[in-house]
């Protein structure tokens, strides 16, 4: 017997591997996928029981292999072209080409809604079964399933083939790809997301998926730096959430709750990035975090290199939430009347005004500067703003404690 | 048998009207029901909703579908939360709501009828 847990950490790793090696041969990287799929279910109920094979990969291959022939012989035989199949037959040898980055870059194809390219990444280079996939969205396995065939037929239909993108593409691409690396992460992050039951966790996902591109392009700076930044966001998780489920802000947590390994790692991923190539916007925020990290209290926290930080990244990549983010630092550094007037600046803009994370930040600051009243209409309206569950009831409860200090006047 | 059990109230007042303490025990009670519902099995689905301020009507005008805000943007109480839950009995899907309705202004139960109604 083997551990489950150890078979399906290893599938993970192998499925980008086989649909590439797949699709390598014979094309059709959609069908690719599908077989993939079917090799990696069969394997999930054998392996436990009989033990892993001694080479897993090439198992996995041959099994995709036959899974993959049989598919294209019912096409072929409903239009009635045989000899299409005299061309496939099943080979034992496992090439060493990995195209695992060619896979992740089609399943962030910009012809793609986000949400698509979040589910196909998840199962075709993350290697997780679309009712995991499902599960951890909250949607029913069908409709998952659905999103997932649509995706394909929105790549095929934009004539993809299975190759990486031109080199002149290659910086556009990149960018997709990290952003969608980074949703996955923060729809796993996102308090009150229900993946402890989930099975699949997202956030763990999205850090197995991004080392696997870190791996892939090495002197990449900001691959680099997401991988960092989702390494010392990821350490603070134990302590962002009480047991009652109640968030617990930053300047709040137990620090000694915080994974002291993943903060070592990020702060030595960044050390050996920073300053060796273009410095970009992950690069900055994940030194925005391991500067948080690194403080052993909230009080200790170095401000005014975290406010230098968010002046670069505004330059970087100018933005209303960039701008919001370093109004809390111009606040901490010059004091919360100086961070209003920042966000005074970006009050008008649309994007930004009326979001609740326009109207948290507002709340926070008026609090800093005693304006209790004006606080409590901030956070009000923030409350009534919020999507989520778990943030509508922590701001509840900011409103509550300034009500109930105002009244003990 | 399924019910859908409707909680109404507004997240605005409640900050604005409820002790920190009272908030507290709410959230405990909302997460240990949730709890004991999937333990036991009757949990079928649930979601707490944005603020009924989020909410957008379409009516048919003219023939044509117009979304405008509200009619809840002002309301004191609309939807703020749903449980489809599958229980022994009415009486069962009582008992709950009246655990509910302590922490929330109005509830309502209504049955989800199992399959078309026979001829």
């Amino acid at each position: 017997m083997t551990s489950e847990r150890a078979v399906v950490d290893l599938l993970r790793q192998l499925a980008p591997q086989v649909v590439g090696m797949l699709a390598r041969r014979h094309g059709q990287w959609d069908l690719a996928e599908d077989a993939t799929q079917e090799a990696l279910l069969a394997a999930s109920t054998q392996w436990p029981h009989d033990g892993i094979p001694d080479n897993p990969r090439a198992w996995l291959l041959a099994v995709a292999s036959r899974r993959f022939i049989d598919a294209v012989r019912s096409e072929s035989a409903r239009r009635e072209r045989q000899n299409a199949v005299a061309a496939l037959e099943v080979r034992g040898d496992v090439p060493d080409h990995d195209d695992s980055l060619t896979l992740l870059y089609l399943c962030c194809h910009p012809a793609l809604s986000v949400p698509s390219q979040l589910a196909l990444t998840l199962r075709a280079v993350g290697g997780l079964t679309t009712a995991e996939i499902a599960k951890a969205f909250l949607v029913p396995e069908a409709t998952m399933a659905q999103r997932i065939s649509r995706a394909k037929q929105q790549i095929r239909a934009a004539g993809t083939v299975f190759e990486p993108p031109p080199d002149a593409e290659l910086g556009e691409r990149l960018a997709v790809v990290l952003q969608v690396l980074y949703l996955i992460f923060n729809e796993g992050y996102t308090p009150g997301s229900r993946t402890a039951e989930s099975g699949a966790d997202l956030t763990d996902e999205a850090i197995r998926i991004t080392r696997m591109l870190r791996a892939g392009l090495p002197s990449n700076g900001e691959a680099a730096g997401l991988l960092a930044l989702m390494l010392l966001t990821d350490a603070r998780r134990p302590a962002r959430e009480r047991a009652d489920g109640m968030l617990v802000p930053l300047a709040d947590q137990d620090r000694s709750l915080w994974t002291t390994p993943l903060i070592a790692e990020g702060v030595e991923l960044l050390d050996a990035t920073l300053g060796a190539g273009p410095v970009g916007p992950y690069q900055l925020q994940a030194a925005i975090a391991a500067l948080h990290d690194e403080a052993a209290t909230a009080d200790g926290t170095d401000w005014p290199q975290i406010l230098a930080l968010y002046t670069v990244l505004e330059q970087v990549s100018p933005g209303p939430v960039v701008t919001l983010n370093r109004a809390v630092a111009v606040a901490m550094v010059d004091g919360p009347r100086a961070g209003l007037a920042l966000l005074g600046t970006i009050a008008g803009e649309p994007g930004i005004a009326h979001t609740h994370r326009f109207d948290v930040v507002r709340g926070h600051l008026l609090e800093l500067a005693g304006d209790t009243a004006a606080a409590a209409e901030a956070y009000g309206a923030a409350m009534r703003g919020t999507v989520s569950v778990a943030e509508r009831r922590y701001l509840a409860l900011k409103v509550a404690r300034i009500a109930a200090t105002s009244r003990d006047f | 048998m399924k019910y859908m059990i409707a909680m109404f109230g507004s997240a605005s007042e409640m900050g604005a009207t409820k002790t920190p303490e009272w908030i507290n025990e709410m959230i405990a009670f909302m997460i240990d029901i949730d709890a004991r519902l999937r333990a036991s099995g009757e949990m079928v689905y649930n979601e707490g909703l944005a603020d009924g301020s989020q909410a957008k009507v379409v009516r048919l005008e003219n023939g044509q579908p117009v979304a405008t805000d509200g009619p809840f943007a002002e309301a004191k109480e609309s939807i703020i939360g749903f449980w489809i839950v599958d229980v022994a009995s009415e009486q069962r899907a009582l008992e709950i709501c009246g655990e509910i309705v302590q922490w929330s202004e109005v509830v309502e139960l209504r049955p989800v009828p199992a399959g078309p109604p026979e001829q």
